[in-house]
């Protein structure tokens, strides 16, 4: 028995005690093949699938590596079938390879096969396959790169793809660091998707992945098309570009539903990239319309999925996924490795933070008693509109008037899903707010305001959720969510996680409204932030009001 | 001539032991003389069992002596075969499948038809004499012909005997086939061993094939099985506190449904067959009990389980799982869907024996974890014959996985806990490896608990009463919830004991949240009320409840005020009634319902355990079992040999019909059909009357004897039974 920090469980869950003097240097060793479940303050949880470990292949490393590494680092004994079922799993990555052939063009060959001869009797293969060449090779249609290897995933053989990219069209794009210096970390993951060929950095919200992509094209030299969340998100990554590189305002194109400017740089949005006229999808075309050499992908984790179907016919050219999460709540994680690509780079939010590039973050809910009126028309009230009446009680308007006032001269978010609960609030505050209705022009005017400082609050429906930069809220002050997803979690701490001038810690506040389902939902968001290892508080809303804390 | 009893009578002490150690089914029962032990000894399916354990090799040898013409000797065997063939004949004659006669090596008579008539795909001898040599001289076509027999079987079709292909007719006409009806022809054994250049067998398996396989360190191995052995006791643990919260329902047909497996399987986080093997575990301990209501559950035996070392309760759950003749493997195969775990159809006649040779091969060989192909040719090697053998490699690789379930072995090899447990030493070492207990957990503020090891089993009950387990291995994480903190209440816990518990048991502080949580959930808990009643007693005037409250003679009601205006009471509405009425009060019957909510909280069965039955398996007798039948066979053959010397004089002054005990009656046909000379039986017919008979016997098969009938001149079949003596004319 040594005494190592891992605990390798039986249902292929690491658990890694942080607190012992290895913890450290193991968790670089085991973070390139497993995948950070949570990390709470004592034991941080990881877990292997086969994406990590497929993943873990596609950067180089073996199942030596990996099985010496697990046995290297155990407390107890490792049970042999986890051994086993790793050197078995990664041993599928890369069995089957795509290939460019010079006379066949794009080619499947194996090193194996007997597993080529199982794939190619898949019913969903089959139609994908040209001519036999020999015993270890088949061609495969061109078109069908995407397809073939989402398939392949699907039955377990994920091929490697060598079949190479094309350049694309030359365009000239460099970083321009003059006032300011990209980050290690930045240029690590820029360079780790580079030589990949195309794949994924997961960087938590706030951590400059704006800067990656950036710096990608500057890898890449050549045109890039970008797709983004939204109109304002679009605006945001043409700001930091205009920014941070050589391009100009004329070579950078705004493809959205108000413009359709089509330049050597070109932004485009999902929403419009997803519009049907007359059933078809019109602006595929796109696609097409320039030899991109890169294409990026925003907030992977929301790509919708005609997107996917779009890419897998793209294959050829470099793909960078970016986003602060792998973790789909669709599940099509798959998808994501087999048509983008593996993840390429990835750091865990702690790591950063203790680096100072964002904000310290604490937790905060404060429970809400109801009236003895609200709890009996909340006992009353339909099922499917009681998640609406507890959240949007009145008392938590004066708890959020409380908190507002406590944080006056703070830079301060208030969140909510309700439209008339943020009204209200807005009205009751005397802030303006930010909705789905309220025209992109506006929100520009409002946003660029509460960054310069001459607004201290605002109210913000989930329009917020979304990729928008808001440099330096400190405060955010949740009052409704969507029932708790941790996905919006990930996007609402995002928005305070930029670092601070001063250092300051950042708060994060979740007014919940006691003994309804909305604490239920909480005790979701308070698994997902704990997790993830931010520390949690729960406190009282007379301890607001009585100033205690 | 010697018969194989004369033989038996020859040896001495120790060739018995020898041969009762290898053939314990000649001593249960004890036969009472020699002359009966030789007649069991050469039943069919007395030799078919000891042909079952031989290997490939003696078996090879004994298949070469039946080829040969009775007497032989041990020259002519090696001729056939190989010098190696010494040794195999030797424990051959030991188990008693040959035997020395005076004139020569000999076999039990029935031997030949265990082994079938063409043994090593043999024909029989020639009858004829033949010019062995001028085969080589043989035409083409009779070559091609001799080809195809060479091998066997040594039968052919031919369109008519009467009229062969060139070929064979050069064949018949130099007696190297011989036509056996109208369209077959077969190769006589002479020929077919000429043919095979001399040998009876193509290739000669003399030595065991090596067992490859990896090759492991002796402590990873250790480490790896001692992994094994805490989760397999872990495992069971689980299983039956599962069990013991909400019985499982056995099917009508017996065992365990498929849905239940399935819940079990996710529970455990194990698949279904590990679960199966799991239960079947459980139930061979006797661990497990089903009731008169089909309910499966723990028994009151389970609780002294818990109580053993570690060591004892892995002892319990080995040692019952290496005897039985149940195979959980075909739970949930293909082939056999509706076999279910727990259910009557589990038994397998040779499981114990293919188990208990898979586990020697493997503690044979240290070190090595085998690959499953080198393991079965070694497998085939030594069990070369076996009757229902069927499932053999399959019933040995499902002893490989659930001796690593075990931990009988450690990534694939023996371990050393296997080795003791095997040799039978104490497990005492087991207590010493498993890793050390913890006694305190880890709380996160994610609501999580971990256990960083093996926790102590008071701390481990308690916490499962209170959280449920998410991951499990080296170390348990717990997560607590609602419901579990509910449980715990409802288990009679209070909120303050659990926080009391979590803050003594665990090394960090309680998270704040957890803390909200456990007081949150116990505030709301209990504040439903709910109880069992008979019958209540309402009034709008709370007066006269007091009234009836305060009256003496309602006593026996033993009425319970439970709000100012309702009392209850166990009696039952009519009984309620009537005593009310008796003491002048005028009730009226109002209807009612109640709800129970309450039960058991953890099952016990009340029946006694019955494990599964062992069948078909022979223990192995001690020394002094073998050596008291030995005693008792010599004593009841001093006797037998008085009283056959009493009745012949009896007889021979009487001159009746020769009338002998059936023991004596099977060795003297054996001996006679050996000899070929004429008997005279008595027979019994139908009605019981005994007639005298003179038989020519032919041989003995299915408790018949097949002779042809002086009376009649032909061949028919005498049931031994009904002989009533034989004697030689």
């Amino acid at each position: 028995m040594t005494d190592g920090p891992l605990i390798v469980q039986s249902d292929k869950t690491l658990l890694l005690d942080i607190d012992h003097p290895l913890s450290t240097e193991c968790r670089r060793a085991i973070a390139p093949f497993a995948e950070l479940e949570r990390s709470p303050e004592h034991i941080h949880t990881y877990r292997l699938t086969p994406l990590g470990l497929w993943n873990a292949r596609a950067a180089g490393h073996d199942a030596e590596q990996v099985i010496d590494t697990l046995i290297k680092y155990s407390r107890y004994a490792v049970p042999h079938s986890i051994l086993i079922d790793v050197a078995e799993t990664m041993s599928r990555y890369g069995r089957l390879r795509l290939e460019a052939d010079p006379v066949h063009g794009l080619i499947l060959v194996t090193t194996d096969s007997a597993v080529l001869e199982e794939v190619i009797r898949a019913k969903k293969i089959q139609p994908l396959l040209g001519a036999r060449i020999d015993k270890e090779t088949i061609a495969v249609l061109p078109s069908q790169r995407g397809q073939i290897k989402q398939s392949l995933l699907r039955l377990g053989w994920p091929a490697e793809d060598f079949a190479g990219y094309v350049d694309g069209q030359a365009h000239e794009i460099s970083l321009v660091q003059d006032d300011w210096k990209i980050r290690p970390y930045q240029e690590l993951a820029a360079e780790g998707f580079w030589h990949g060929g195309s794949g994924v950095v997961v960087l938590p919200c706030g951590a400059g992945k704006t800067i990656v992509g950036a710096a990608a094209m500057a890898h890449a030299k050549a045109t890039t098309l970008i797709l983004v969340t939204n109109t304002v998100a679009a605006r945001q990554w043409r700001d930091e570009l205009l920014k941070r590189t050589t391009l100009n305002e004329d070579e950078i194109g705004e493809y959205s539903g108000a413009k359709k400017e089509i330049r050597p740089v070109t932004i485009a949005t999902y929403q419009v990239m997803t519009k049907k006229k007359n059933g078809v999808y019109a602006h595929l075309d796109l696609f097409d319309s320039y030899d991109w050499g890169l294409i990026i992908y925003d907030e992977v984790h929301l790509l919708p999925a005609p997107i996917f179907r779009f890419t897998a016919d793209i294959q050829s050219r470099r793909r960078l996924g970016l986003t602060a999460t792998l973790v789909r709540e669709d599940g099509m994680e798959g998808e994501v490795f087999s048509l983008i690509g593996p993840k390429r780079y990835d750091v865990p939010w702690k790591e950063i933070e203790s680096q100072g590039y964002i904000a310290p973050a604490e937790c905060i809910e404060v429970r809400v008693n109801l009236t003895e009126n609200e709890r009996l028309m909340y006992a009353t009230a339909e099922v499917e509109n009681r998640y609406r009446y507890c959240a949007t009680t009145r008392t938590k308007r004066d708890v959020v008037e409380a908190l507002v006032k406590k944080h006056q001269g703070e830079q301060i978010l208030v969140i909510g899903q309700y439209i008339d609960q943020l009204d209200e609030l807005s009205e009751v505050l005397g802030v303006p707010v930010i909705k789905g209705e309220t025209p992109v022009k506006e929100r520009e005017i409002l946003f660029n305001k509460f960054r310069s400082g001459e607004l201290t609050t605002l109210v913000v429906s989930k329009v917020a959720n979304f990729s928008i930069d808001l440099p330096d809220a400190t405060i955010a002050i949740q009052v409704s969510g969507a029932f708790g997803s941790r996905q919006e979690e990930a996007q609402r701490l995002g928005r305070i996680l930029r670092p601070k001038s001063d250092g300051r810690t950042a708060k994060f506040y979740s007014v919940i409204s006691r003994d309804t389902i909305d604490q239920d939902f909480a005790q979701n968001r308070q698994r997902f932030l704990a997790e993830q290892g931010y520390s949690y508080k729960i406190i009282d809303a007379d301890d607001v009001f009585q100033g205690k804390i | 001539m010697r018969s194989f009893s004369d033989y038996l009578r020859s040896v001495d002490d120790d060739a018995f032991l020898k041969l009762f150690s290898a053939r314990a089914d000649l001593i249960i029962p004890v036969p009472p003389d020699i002359a009966s032990l030789a007649v069991r000894a050469c039943s069919a399916p007395s030799l078919a069992r000891a042909i079952d354990s031989l290997n490939q090799w003696q078996f090879q040898v004994l298949e070469a002596a039946a080829s040969l013409n009775e007497p032989f000797t041990e020259k002519n065997l090696v001729a056939i075969t190989d010098k190696a063939a010494s040794t195999a004949l030797k424990h051959l004659i030991a188990i008693g499948l040959v035997y020395p006669s005076d004139d020569g090596m000999r076999l039990p008579t029935q031997l030949r038809d265990v082994i079938g008539n063409e043994p090593a795909g043999l024909g029989p001898a020639s009858m004829a004499k033949i010019k062995i040599a001028e085969i080589d001289k043989a035409p083409p076509e009779a070559k091609k012909v001799l080809e195809r027999l060479i091998w066997g079987p040594p039968r052919g079709s031919v369109g008519d005997i009467k009229n062969p292909g060139p070929g064979v007719a050069w064949l018949l006409e130099q007696k190297f086939l011989v036509p056996l009806d109208q369209r077959t022809v077969i190769l006589p054994r002479e020929v077919g061993i000429y043919l095979r250049g001399g040998k009876v067998h193509k290739e000669r398996f003399i030595e065991q094939p090596t067992l490859s396989g990896s090759k492991r360190d002796e402590r990873q191995i250790n480490l790896a099985a001692i992994a094994n052995i805490s989760t397999v006791l872990r495992w069971v643990e689980e299983l039956l506190n599962f069990w013991a919260d909400e019985p499982a329902d056995a099917l009508r047909a017996g065992g365990l449904g498929v849905r239940d497996l399935k819940i079990l399987a996710t529970h455990l986080g194990v698949d279904e067959s590990c679960t199966a093997f799991i239960v079947e575990l459980a139930y061979l301990a006797s661990l497990i009990s089903i009731d008169a209501q089909d309910r499966i559950m723990p028994s009151n035996k389970f609780d002294i389980w818990l109580m053993q070392t570690p060591a004892d309760r892995w002892q319990a759950l080995a040692s019952q799982w290496l005897i039985t003749s149940r195979v959980s493997g075909l739970v949930g195969r293909a082939e056999s869907k509706n076999v279910a775990a727990l259910g009557p159809e589990l038994d397998r006649v040779n499981a114990a024996k293919v188990r208990s040779l898979s586990l020697t091969i493997l503690n044979e060989n240290p070190s090595i974890a085998p690959t499953i192909s080198s393991f079965n040719e070694v497998l085939a090697w030594r069990a070369p014959v076996r009757r229902n053998s069927s499932l053999q490699e399959e019933l040995a690789n499902w002893t490989l996985r659930e001796a690593e379930w075990l931990g009988i072995t450690g990534q694939g090899a023996i371990s050393t806990y296997g080795r003791e447990f095997l040799a039978g030493d104490s497990l005492g070492i087991i207590n010493n490896d498993l890793p050390k207990t913890v006694d305190h957990i880890l709380i996160q503020s994610d609501n999580t608990a971990i256990a960083p090891g093996p926790l102590e089993h008071e701390i481990s009950q308690q916490l499962a009463m209170m959280a449920e387990i998410e991951s499990r291995g080296g170390a348990t994480v717990y997560r607590f919830s609602e419901a579990t903190i509910r449980r715990a209440l409802d288990h009679g816990k209070t909120g303050d004991e659990i926080k009391v518990f979590l803050t003594k048991t665990s090394k960090t502080p309680i998270p704040q949240p957890l803390e909200y949580l456990i007081s949150d959930v116990s505030k709301k808990h209990g504040k439903l009320r709910v109880g069992n009643t008979s019958a209540f007693i309402r009034c709008e005037d709370s007066t006269l409840i007091s009234q009836i409250m305060n009256d003496k003679r309602l006593e026996i009601l033993a009425l319970r005020r439970i709000a100012p205006e309702v009392v209850i009471c166990d009696h039952d509405a009519t009984d309620t009634m009537r005593i009310l009425r008796e003491a002048g009060y005028l009730p009226a019957g109002e209807s009612a319902t109640g709800i129970m909510l309450t039960g058991p909280r953890s099952n016990r069965a009340l029946t006694k355990p019955r494990p599964p039955r062992v069948i078909g398996e022979i223990v192995i007798p001690t020394q002094d079992t073998m050596n008291s039948a030995i005693r008792t066979i010599r004593t009841g053959e001093k006797s037998t040999h008085k009283q056959t010397h009493l009745r012949q004089i009896a007889n021979e002054a009487l001159g009746a019909l020769p009338r002998t005990s059936a023991n004596e009656t099977m060795d003297l046909v054996n001996k006679y059909i050996a000899e070929e000379k004429s008997l005279s039986i008595g027979y019994a017919d139908n009605n019981g009357a005994v007639t005298h008979r003179i038989i020519d016997p032919i041989r003995v098969s299915a408790g018949a004897l097949i002779a042809r009938d002086h009376a009649t001149g032909e061949v028919q079949s005498f049931r031994i039974p009904r002989i009533t003596g034989v004697a030689p004319l």
